[in-house]
């Protein structure tokens, strides 16, 4: 039969699958068996070409003829209760293996067996292998053992077996272990920031979490917490991203061959878990940095059954900014420092509802908030987003799992400035409401299916401007409310084709409807690995993405003023189209290599027009262009996740270009008509990650980045601008031409990091010394360029006469030293 | 909007203070070739005459010449001939150097005929490059927009006071202004500088200053009523010139309304204002 399939895939591969759900069908209503029956007799009378079809699906029928149970159950972390994602089970000596979904469940589909040894294991946690017998379907939940195990820190586990079988390519993983471990500035933990290290995923200027995934933009990156989406992952500018590495329980990334559940994005899909909550004891986690505090708790609302989990981060440079101010006030001169903060809080409960159900329920808010108050002005700005999630998981039985889930996502920001007599207000907001539902079908062992939908309502308000005096006199108000919907149908298949061969098919409907405007889209998606020998698979994928949204940013860093705008009649969807090829090799027993290449289509792109005006604009769709693009490159990474040393090397050679963008609104222009590179179009970027567990009690980590300079638009030529009379003279008025033709110098850095630990009798506690840019190398975070005038004397008048133009480059970091604080109860 | 840039950058200057130790240093930079442009600015002023400068532009880091007359050399573009029709009549604009003492601008091309005051009908620009490339141009002049009103509001109990300016928007239409607001002479940098165009206001336009003015202080408030052309000129001369590595910003090409053959930026436009000189009082 694989022979068959083999020979006459697109053809066949329906029918199989057909005939799987029609005999699984029949399996589960014996009552209709007669009816196969005489399904069968009938067949047998066809004439050609009838006859070879349905013969065909007799076979299959026949194939599957052995009585086949499934093991399906939960993986938990023994010590907390926590669920394990992609957790490895593997079924001896059948060799049949799958791994846990994003909730922890498994389904295996094995032949009737008296002993079937099922081996779990997964990174961190000693494997363990449990004997059953197979004679029905067969419930078996696992807690693994307790944790990193420091005494002996080789723990192994097979974690690469599945990834190098999974149709799962273009993916990349951060343990929070990772996020813990290797060194940040300012010690500030950041899963983000650690995502820029892989290979393929370029980070934006210095010290920020944009994510230029493959090309393509920082806003083609759907992230998701708890499957809500987040529209603004950034404090302060990028600085800092929104998620607290104390709560999150897991995060993915996917670059490429995105599976069919997901949509709405081109370029990645970052899914990030949250922990659920210790189920078992009362515990709390925290730190104390030089620039924030953090606190964790969680524990059992009724042990092994519910638990609650609430987290919290808050800045306080501000504390200290007010005591300088309080101490200069009244000095002559001074300027009050800007009162600056940000604070987070997730929290997340779970019920066991029963065997069959569990019930979540979490949710996040954040805020950032800037305060400036003048003699005559209060100026003060806040950001942030909040998401809600409810979700149901629940097992029908054996081999269908679902997961239902409404989330509730907004971001917001509001600018507020008082002057005397006057007050100006500037925001914009979206919100959305999501339900999605999700079905894991293991039909067999050979397939598993999955399924499901989803509909967002989104709600945008685009520029809302009140100004105006406070007597009534004045007022000015502009801004634009929208609405739309976001609706998707999927189906997707895991489908073992042979011993050697693995397939994941999908396909994704999705549509967008906004004031009478409707889009669709047809996702393909395609995956397939194929083993050449026990080390070594080639692997493959096709994806299709459409983005219904747009980002409304200015190029620099990540602004909380950037707003996002519904596609509309004039403005059409994005869509890429991506291809990847990639082998994936294990290497002796420690060792993970993986090269990949791929090239990206991307349409609908947009750029603002020249001089665009994109704040509290009425007609801010009369400010794009439309373009396309296209990125290419190749992506080198071998990882080490087991031993005492762990870590990754990733190199990547890219390039992706952008162009033949037209305005939408004719009076508008486009300087750029050819195709240009965008600022992030970065032709090497080399990480290497370690991490070194010298004992129990201490631990060292380094990270060394090198990367080809970010390009900038520099002006070509300079004028004289005389201006009219009252108006300034400019000696030097630059004369913009191509976009982004200067390459900023190579960018490289090398962080180190180490960790004490201390077990005191109440629990653990260990200090974390870091040190940003080791070698204090000057990196360019922006250039800026200053003519330089000499001073002259004309009889009694001194002027100054312009000598020449100089270019500054400005540096965020020195060397940058820093302790953290982090305990655990 | 610049105010909340102005702002974000002052916070990132704070921050990047907070751990600075030298870090900011001079780098060289090469940029690809460069191809020399004109530039032409051009502004009808009725009453005024003719007047028009062409200049070209530089590779931006060449040294300066070291003198005046050199740098005037360098700059200025002689050779061209240049004319401005209007209403059947064709203007032939001299090539020299001539300087206006009263605004302190100079030109090198000028014509004694006065620009009439004239609405209605249109003036076209004509020039012939030296190297035989052609520059064309049209605009016309728009219809001064009135002050209302110049309001000077004391704070209670204290010296200071702001200046606040009133005017009304021509309804019905998209329009468009430049403010400038000068203290003690025009010849002083401008405190404000900017155009704006109308599509927040109702009717009624108002511009204030900081409370910054003692009794017997002198400001001048102008009102150019400009054109969209002029207005997205004016606007790309200005991004040019501050998004100059604000990392914050993005820079703009500048934005003409000249065709022709020749590559050439600048502007070709009316201009009319109303200005009003108020002293400070109690």
């Amino acid at each position: 039969m694989p022979t068959t399939f083999c020979l006459n895939l697109p053809f066949i591969y329906p029918i199989q699958l057909l005939v799987m759900i029609f005999r699984h069908f029949v399996e589960f209503y014996p009552p209709y068996k007669p009816f196969l029956r005489y399904q069968a007799e009938q067949i047998m009378n066809m004439k050609p070409p009838y006859f070879s079809i349905a013969l065909l699906l007799m076979l299959q029928y026949a194939a599957f003829g052995q009585q086949q149970f499934t093991v399906s159950g939960v993986v938990r972390d023994g010590e907390n209760g926590e669920t394990l994602i992609g957790a490895s089970i593997l079924a001896l000596p059948s060799e049949i293996g799958t791994t846990t979904n994003e909730y922890g469940f498994y389904s295996l589909s094995l032949p009737e067996a008296d002993t079937v040894i099922l081996e779990f294991s997964y990174v961190g946690f000693q494997p363990i292998r449990k004997v059953i017998s197979l004679k029905a379907n067969t419930k078996v939940d696992m807690e693994m053992g307790s944790g990193v195990q420091l005494e002996e820190v080789v723990v192994k586990a097979n974690a690469y077996r599945e990834q190098l079988k999974s149709t799962e390519m273009s993916v990349e993983t951060i343990s929070p272990r990772e996020a813990k471990l290797l060194p940040v500035a300012f010690g500030e933990s950041d899963i983000l920031k650690i995502l820029q290290l892989k290979p393929g995923i370029p980070s934006g200027a210095e010290g920020t979490t944009g994510l230029f995934v493959r090309g393509g933009g920082s806003d083609q990156n759907l992230i998701v917490l708890d499957e809500a989406t987040v529209y603004n992952p950034n404090h302060l500018f990028g600085f800092f991203s929104t998620f607290n590495s104390d709560a999150v329980k897991d995060l993915k990334l996917y670059k490429g061959g995105f599976p069919a559940q997901y949509g709405g994005r081109l370029s990645s899909v970052i899914d990030v878990r949250l922990k659920e909550g210790n189920n078992k004891q009362f515990s709390g986690s925290g730190g104390l940095g030089l620039i924030s505090s953090r606190l964790t708790l969680e524990g059992p609302i009724q042990r092994n059954k519910s638990s609650f989990i609430v987290s919290g981060r808050r800045t306080y440079v501000d504390l200290f900014t007010r005591m300088v101010n309080r101490a200069n006030e009244g000095v002559e001169d001074y300027s009050p420092i800007p009162d600056y903060y940000f604070y987070d809080l997730n929290t997340k409960l779970n019920f066991e509802l029963g065997e069959k159900d569990r019930l979540y329920l979490s949710g996040y808010f954040g805020r950032d908030v800037f305060g400036f108050d003048g003699d005559f002005f209060d100026f003060n700005f806040d950001w942030g987003n909040a998401t809600g999630t409810v979700r149901w998981n629940h097992v029908f039985n054996a081999k269908l799992f679902a997961n239902t889930t409404l989330t509730y996502s907004d971001y917001q920001y509001n600018i507020e400035n008082k002057l005397t007599g006057f007050s100006f207000n500037l925001g914009s907001n979206i919100r959305d409401a999501n339900l999605k539902t999700d079905f894991f079908y293991a039909l067999n062992n050979k397939h598993t299916l999955r399924f499901g939908g989803n509909a967002t309502y989104h709600e945008f308000t685009v520029g809302r401007l009140k100004a105006g005096s406070d007597d009534g006199s004045v007022s000015f108000s502009a801004g634009n409310d929208y609405d739309g919907v976001e609706a998707g149908a999927y189906i997707s298949d895991d489908w073992v084709a042979s011993d050697k061969l693995k397939v994941n098919m999908g396909l994704r409907f999705s549509g967008f409807f906004n004031d009478g405007q409707s889009y669709f889209g047809v996702e393909p998606r395609v995956a397939a690995n194929y083993s050449m020998t026990e080390r070594v698979s080639l692997k493959a994928s096709y994806a299709r993405m459409y983005q219904y949204l747009h980002l409304v940013a200015n190029a620099g860093v990540a602004l909380p003023t950037d707003v996002w705008y519904p596609s509309t009649a004039a403005i059409k969807p994005q869509r890429s189209d991506q291809v990847a090829l990639g082998v994936s090799w294990l290497l002796g027993k420690d060792y993970f290599l993986e090269v990949e290449t791929y090239y990206k289509d991307l349409k609908n792109q947009l750029e603002f027009v020249d001089g665009a005006e994109i704040f509290a604009n009425d007609k801010l769709e009369n400010e794009f262009a439309i373009g396309k693009g296209y990125g290419y490159g190749l992506e080198v990474g071998i990882e080490k996740n087991e031993g005492r040393l762990t870590g990754w090397i990733g190199y990547t050679l890219a390039l992706t270009r952008r162009g033949d963008f037209k305005p939408i609104d004719d009076l508008e222009r486009f300087s750029d008509t050819g195709y240009f590179s965008p600022v992030y179009d970065r032709r090497h970027d080399l990480s290497i990650v370690g991490i070194y567990e010298i004992s129990r009690k201490l631990a060292v980590s380094a990270t060394f980045v090198y990367g080809s300079g970010d390009l900038r638009w520099l002006p070509g030529g300079r004028f004289t601008f005389q201006d009219v009379y009252g108006g300034g003279f400019q000696v030097v008025t630059p004369d913009y031409l191509e976009r982004n033709t200067y390459r900023l110098p190579a960018y490289h850095r090398l962080d180190l990091g180490l960790i004490i630990r201390f077990f005191p009798k109440w629990g653990e506690s260990d200090l974390t010394i870091n040190v940003i840019n080791a070698y204090d190398r000057r990196n360019t975070f922006f250039i800026y360029l200053e003519p330089i005038f000499r001073e002259e004397t004309d009889g009694q008048n001194t002027i100054e006469v312009p000598e020449r133009i100089a270019a500054k480059q400005v540096s965020l970091f020195p060397i940058l030293p820093s302790v953290t604080w982090n305990f655990k109860f | 909007m610049q105010r909340i840039i102005n702002y974000s950058f002052l916070f990132l200057a704070f921050a990047v203070t907070l751990v600075s130790c030298n870090l900011e240093q001079e780098i060289d930079i090469n940029l690809p070739d460069y191809e020399s442009r004109y530039v032409v600015e051009c502004y009808l002023e009725p009453g005024q005459p003719f007047s028009l400068l062409l200049t070209q532009t530089a590779s931006y880091f060449d040294p300066f010449p070291s003198t005046n007359a050199e740098f005037l050399d360098d700059i200025l573009v002689d050779g061209a001939t240049v004319t401005i029709a209007h209403g059947g009549q064709t203007f032939t604009l001299q090539n020299g150097l001539f300087f206006n003492p009263l605004s302190r601008k100079a030109y090198n091309y000028l014509a004694p005929d006065l620009v009439p005051t004239d609405y209605e009908q249109s003036f076209e620009l004509n020039i012939v490059t030296p190297d035989g490339k052609t520059i064309t141009a049209t605009t016309r002049i728009l219809r001064p927009v009135p002050i209302d009103s110049i309001v000077v509001e004391f704070l209670e109990d204290d010296t200071l006071a702001r200046v606040l300016t009133y005017f009304k928007d021509i309804p019905n239409e998209q329009n468009y202004f430049r403010r400038m607001f000068h203290e003690h002479s025009l010849d002083s940098i401008p405190l404000q500088d900017f155009a704006t165009d109308d599509r927040f206001v109702e009717d009624n336009f108002v511009f204030g200053s900081a409370y910054n003015f003692a009794a017997g202080d002198t400001v001048f408030n102008t009102i150019f009523h400009i054109d969209r052309p002029y207005y997205d000129f004016f606007n790309s001369v200005q991004t040019a010139a501050s998004s100059n590595g604000n990392p914050f910003g993005q820079p703009s090409p500048i934005i003409s309304n000249l065709q022709g053959t020749a590559n050439v930026i600048g502007i070709f436009t009316g201009l009319t204002y109303e200005r009003v000189m108020t002293i400070v009082e109690r």
